[in-house]
């Protein structure tokens, strides 16, 4: 039985068994020169293990690189103590002899990092698997002999050894080579060694060289993830390798040094031959070190990893393998947890592998390998795309689930220097809040498990039956199958979350409730100083005690909301208290105060501000700073220094993915309450719910591996109801959701809303607007028809909706689809063009009665007369139109002989006239007309005298959609000239077009979006919200979809038509929200006979469409969208 | 009779018939169609149409005012401008239209028309002949015709 390549029979290291205890290492580390001249020294060194505290049995073998150095030398007892430069114990040189492998420098590096005591006491692997029934147990094989005593009493260490037992488990192998031979009973080493080129050199003339020929490695695989699982003889030459199926998950437990493994051989055929089947019982040992600051170590991982845009974290995806390797080693060890959370163990053990293979399959779809052995070679996976995206419905089902609103909660009374009154749903929602952050007050906390975490025994029996080593006070130890961590020590349930989501429906006032729970919840050693300090010495700044790290901030609350929404908040935070009873300021840019600390800590509890308001902005470069400088809070004195009484976010799904920077950073900051304000807690996946739980730090779900498990999973696998059933369970206790349309018992609204109409204006395209979109239009179809014909639809997906974005563009104004600059070189060259000529096209009339007196040179009489027509024009605008009898006259035009009509009647009358090929005559003198003789009159209504001037009509006409826009908001002027309006658009290149026509119309405007700065956002809200003149407010949809309060304006016109009514929706009730005090009416634009009627009744389908839950797959969903696109484009 | 809402322009042309009436001109619209009215034109005095009372008929389509109203006499008159059918020959009913012109000032024209025929620019061929050859005859037909016809 002599091992291929070994020179010693694996029976000689059994002689060492008997003792366990002896032969201290005596050494404290490894020379230097030894260290740095051996690759394999500081291998080890770096797999944790550390010499000086390697004092107990230790079992496991190592993996040995078999072929690192270049230069080896064979071992010889008297060189080896020569190296060492000390005598050493026989018995030890005995055992370091047997594994070394031949090699002097493994043997010098076994005895000095102290390895080689793991070899010497060895349980004898027996083949009583399960797994393996046809070899029924036969302890001792010919090998084992009587240096092994069964019944040696188990050891009692201490602390903790090197490596622990923890069971024994069969699996497969196969030979990569012809020739070895292994017998029952002998021992393997599992050896996991990254494929990569190496120098021949490395080769050692007893090994056979496995490096240097990877067999049958497709270049595929090659790119993947090595998962090899080597097995050598005690030798260390490789005999072959494990099978795929517990390669992958072996691999990842060795790779990271969970723990190690020996092996030995249960069954090989006589001779083995390439590819023959090894079965081999390994017995698998927790290395200490896992159980050893793994949490540190994550946690300032987590910092590093976030300056990376990879979708699955390397952190991540190194958590997630060891994780599903630990849960498949413990099912494959029978080991079961003695305790766990009994909520999570319902189903935690399949949902934990059905997770696992939920990932593996997504690897194996991303790497579209045909290999299926290849399965679980997971290269990152896309896991930022994880989560699928929730349809309308199923969202709409889950908020429902999540809106069992109980009227009859108990209502709370807002502190006196609340200065506003709450509605009865709000004291409610205060109430409920007092609660949640009082909770740790009403019970007094039991330390119980944590709820994530598993008790497990340690195996006092090895599978042979024989007892193991114990350690004092040590009979258990803790794994999280969740996120692969283990701990000795018992994990105690963290506080609960002392705060919770407040997602009422925007207009409910979810603003004016968190600062009524500042005013009437504050922390007790600020209630108690405000009260004292006034004349002590603490009224007096000072700096505080601990300028290092996180000092308490026990009087403030921090507010985190979007940069537009700064300003806001902070004049509500003034209107809602009685004067003087809240100090708050807005930490933004060159307003920001230096030191945070000093201000708000404890000394200086009687000038830290109540609220400091920021935005995610702040948050986020503050915490690249202090990344920067590897997360130390030293010399921090920013929102990071402190622990505050109370965060809370404000549209809160801005952190909605847990990948993104900001999110990250809103999770570092610390606080005793930490709420979350939005409208939309789920966006549109329900890993959105996920990332606000984990800012909350909500135990146990916090833990994504959790959420994964018991709601992603769930979900991806159509089991919909199951998910949305658990998510309904974490938002119970966490959410407090009204909205608008809920009605209390006696069928009244929560804030009775005054009425809102939704009314359609259908725009004609001109003719040459028509070409221009037929033009697109031709062009997008073909484009779409000609990919459906290759059946490439999908992958054009881009292209064709640029070409749909064009003809929605071309929609609103043709000039958007063409090149900007070109269009402002031809305006400013035809306006060149037109003032050589000498008419300018807006001209007052000044300047025409100037151009009058010119040609009749009678200076005296031109003003007379100038001053008459002026007067006649001016007068006749309000008298009626001579035509349609209209009182006042719309859009007041006056011919090239003073005769004024309606535009529309005399532009009509002309082209009457025309069309029967008669020349048009005025209507009144019967002067021949034209239409480029004509003129509008424009009036400048903001001065008390009214003056006017006349502008050429007919050039630089917008386009239809401008133009209806105008004669809506010309009628509104007239109806009423002080009402405010805002105007939606998605394409900011249009409200730069709808510009000038307003200011044609001497109408005043302001203009917000996604380009301006924080300062100037406030000034154009502050402008629009106190401009007591009609004031029309043009805001970009996605700058001003959300958060903003124009409860002034009373219309809203929507420029453009948006894929989901949704969001449209979401910008009127910018409009349409508490404090409006008005009816408002909404007038969306939508062209004739083009995509955007087509878009509307896309709209409209979506409504309706897959009521039911999981109606859809997910291919029906992408014929769906094909469908859509055909539907705009038929 | 059209379905379409009556234009604001016809609706206070009509009010401003009913409460600022022309002397001698009456115009009254039917109750079941708003466009159609029925017309009274008194003849001018110093006239041969003087003492009769002309009913004339008035409908305004729905290009009014930018076509000018059809109308015609009901009543049988002897005028050189209008013909056995009653229709009218009279320029801003026809090219002179504008739409500035208005029902009161048709028919305004049109009782000026019975104060000054025009037999150069006749519609009924035979009564402008007669009116040339003899107008002593063809005013005393026409005061017959009035007292026949046109006398209530």
């Amino acid at each position: 039985m002599s091992f291929a390549g070994s020179e010693e029979p694996p029976a000689k290291k059994r002689r060492f068994f008997a003792d366990s205890d002896d032969s201290p290492a005596k050494n404290d580390a490894a020379p230097e020169f030894l260290q740095t001249r051996s690759p394999l020294a500081v291998k080890q060194s770096q797999n944790g293990s550390n010499p000086s505290s390697a004092n107990g049995p230790t079992n496991a073998p190592r993996p040995q690189p078999t072929s690192t150095s270049a230069d080896t030398v064979t071992f010889a007892d008297e060189a080896f103590e020569a190296f060492i430069g000390e005598k050493v114990d026989p018995e030890a040189l005995s055992t370091i002899r047997s594994h070394c492998g031949n090699n002097l420098e493994r043997a010098v590096n076994m005895y000095f990092d102290g390895t080689w005591k793991n070899f010497r006491k060895r349980p004898t692997p027996i083949s009583n698997s399960p797994m393996f029934p046809s070899r029924p147990s036969q302890p001792q094989s010919a090998a084992s002999n009587g240096a092994h005593v069964p019944s040696l009493p188990p050891s009692l260490s201490r602390s903790m050894p090197e490596t622990r037992y923890i069971g024994a488990f069969g699996v497969e192998g196969w030979a990569t080579r012809s020739g070895a031979t292994l017998k029952y009973g002998d021992a393997v080493k599992i050896d996991r060694q990254k494929i990569q080129p190496k120098p021949s050199a490395a080769r050692s003339k007893n090994k056979i060289d496995v490096s240097a020929a990877p067999p049958r490695m497709s270049p595929a695989e090659a790119r993947r993830v090595d998962v090899i699982v080597r097995f050598t003889d005690a030798g260390g030459s490789e005999i072959g390798r494990l099978a795929k199926d517990a390669a992958n998950w072996i691999s990842s437990l060795m790779d990271q040094s969970v723990c190690n493994f020996e092996g030995s051989c249960v069954y090989a055929p006589e001779r083995i031959r390439t590819n023959d089947t090894v079965f081999i019982q390994l017995w698998c040992f927790l290395k200490r070190s896992i159980f050893q600051g793994n949490r540190i170590q994550l946690s300032s991982n987590n910092r590093s990893t976030g300056l990376f845009e990879e979708k699955e974290t390397s952190e991540e995806r190194d958590l997630r393998l060891r994780q599903v390797a630990l849960v498949r080693l413990f099912q494959e060890i029978n080991l079961a947890p003695t305790r766990a959370n009994a909520a999570a163990a319902k189903d935690s053990s399949q949902g934990l592998l059905s997770a696992a293979e939920m990932d593996e399959k997504k690897s194996k779809d991303a790497s579209k390998s045909s290999n299926r052995e290849a399965r679980g070679s997971s290269p990152p996976s896309d896991d930022a795309e994880e989560g699928e995206e929730l349809e309308q419905d199923q969202l709409d089902s889950l908020y429902r689930k999540a809106q069992s609103f109980d009227f009859n909660t108990p209502e709370a009374e807002p502190a006196d220097t609340f200065a506003m009154d709450l509605r009865p749903y709000q004291k409610q929602s205060l109430h409920w809040m007092l609660a949640k952050e009082k909770d740790q007050k009403n019970e007094a906390r039991e330390a119980s498990m944590h709820p994530l975490w598993e008790e497990y025994s340690w195996p006092v029996k090895d599978v042979d039956d024989k007892d193991l080593p114990l350690v004092e006070n040590q009979d258990s130890f803790y794994v999280n199958p969740y996120s692969g961590e283990m701990s000795l020590d018992f994990p105690v349930q963290e506080q609960h979350c002392l705060g919770g989501i407040l997602a009422d429906e925007m207009g409910l006032g979810k603003t004016i409730q968190m600062l009524s729970l500042i005013h009437s919840h504050k922390s007790e050693i600020a209630t108690q100083k405000s009260d004292a300090s006034i004349n002590s010495v603490n009224g007096l700044p000072r700096l505080p005690s601990n300028s290092h790290g996180i000092v308490s901030a026990p009087k403030t609350t921090l507010v985190v909301a979007p940069m537009s929404l700064l300003a806001q908040w902070q004049s509500e935070a003034e209107n809602a208290s009685k004067d003087g009873t809240l100090k708050s300021i807005i930490y933004y840019g060159n307003d920001k105060i230096g030191d945070l600390q000093t201000l708000c800590c404890e000394a200086n509890l009687s000038s830290a501000p109540d609220v400091i308001i920021t935005s995610y902005g702040v948050v986020l470069s503050e915490f690249s700073q202090m990344t920067a400088r590897k997360g130390s809070k030293d010399q921090h004195t920013g929102l990071f220094s402190l622990n505050f009484f109370r965060i809370i976010l404000d549209e809160g799904h801005t952190i909605k993915n847990r990948q993104s920077k900001t999110a990250k950073a809103c999770y570092e900051l610390s606080a005793e309450h930490r709420w979350v304000l939005t409208g939309t807690p789920i966006v549109n996946r329900l890993e959105d719910l996920f990332s606000l739980v984990r800012f909350l730090r909500v135990e146990p779900w916090n833990n994504f591996s959790f959420w994964r498990t018991f709601i992603t999973v769930p979900f991806e696998s159509k089991d919909f109801m199951r998910a949305l059933d658990v998510v309904q369970t974490v938002l119970e206790p966490l959410v407090m959701r009204r909205t608008k349309d809920m009605k209390t018992p006696d069928g009244q609204f929560l804030v009775p809303l005054p009425p809102k109409s939704v009314e359609v204006v259908d725009v004609e395209l001109s003719e040459v607007e028509r070409d221009v979109y037929d033009h697109i239009f031709r062009r997008a179809r073909s484009t779409f028809s000609a990919n459906i014909d290759k059946g490439t639809v999908m992958k054009a997906y881009t292209t064709i909706f640029a070409q749909i974005l064009r003809l929605r563009q071309s929609c609103c104004h043709p000039i958007l689809v063409r090149n900007k600059d070109i269009v402002a070189d031809e305006e400013v060259a035809g306006a060149e063009a037109d003032a050589a000529a000498g008419l300018s096209d807006d001209m007052d009339l000044q300047s025409l009665i100037e151009q009058f007196t010119a040609t009749t040179g009678d200076e005296k009489d031109a003003n007379a007369f100038g001053a008459h027509v002026l007067e006649q024009i001016r007068d006749e605008a309000v008298n009626e139109c001579p035509i349609c009898s209209e009182e006042p006259m719309i859009d007041q035009t006056v011919t090239g002989c003073w005769h004024s009509a309606c535009k529309k009647c005399l532009l009509d009358y002309i082209k009457r006239s025309t069309d029967r090929h008669e020349v048009a005559r005025c209507f009144n003198c019967r002067e021949p007309l034209n239409t480029r003789g004509l003129f509008e009159v424009v009036r400048h209504d903001d001065d008390s005298s009214v003056k006017i001037s006349l502008r050429r009509l007919g050039v630089n006409e917008s386009s239809s959609k401008v133009v209806s826009l105008m004669n809506h908001l010309r009628a509104l002027r007239k109806e009423h000239p002080r009402m405010k309006s805002v105007v939606f658009s998605q394409f900011t290149s249009f409200m730069s077009l709808i510009e000038p026509a307003l200011a044609k119309a001497n109408m005043h405007f302001v203009r917000l979006d996604g380009s301006i700065t924080q300062k100037a956002r406030a000034a154009v809200l502050k402008e629009f919200s106190e401009s007591d003149k009609f004031t029309i407010f043009l805001i970009s949809l996605r700058a001003g979809g959300v958060g903003l309060n124009l409860t002034q304006a009373k219309r809203v016109f929507m420029m453009d038509p948006w894929w989901s009514f949704a969001v449209e929706a979401q910008a009127i009730d910018r409009v349409h929200r508490m404090g409006q005090d008005d009816e408002v009416k909404v007038y969306r634009f939508i062209t004739k006979d083009s995509v955007e009627e087509r878009m509307l009744r896309v709209q409209d389908r979506k409504k309706f469409i897959a009521t039911s839950l999981g109606m859809m797959s997910d291919e029906e969903k992408r014929l769906q969208k094909i469908e859509d696109i055909k539907e705009l484009l038929s | 009779m059209t379905t379409a809402a009556l234009p604001k322009r016809i609706i206070k042309e009509t009010e401003r018939l009913m409460t600022e009436p022309v002397p001698g001109i009456s115009a009254v619209p039917h109750d079941d169609n708003l466009r159609y009215f029925d017309v009274e034109i008194h003849g001018p005095s110093g006239s041969p149409y003087e003492g009769g009372v002309f009913k004339l008929e008035l409908f305004l389509t729905d290009d009014y005012p930018m076509v000018p109203p059809k109308i015609r006499f009901l009543t049988k008159i002897y005028h050189p401008n209008v013909d056995k059918l009653g229709r009218i020959c009279l320029d801003v009913l026809k090219n002179n239209w504008s739409p500035a012109l208005q029902i009161r000032t048709i028919l305004l024209s049109i009782q000026a028309l019975l104060g000054a025929p025009n037999p150069d620019d006749p519609l009924a061929a035979d009564v402008a002949k007669s009116w040339k050859e003899d107008e002593n005859k063809a005013i005393a037909t026409a005061k017959e015709w009035t007292k026949n016809y046109a006398t209530p």
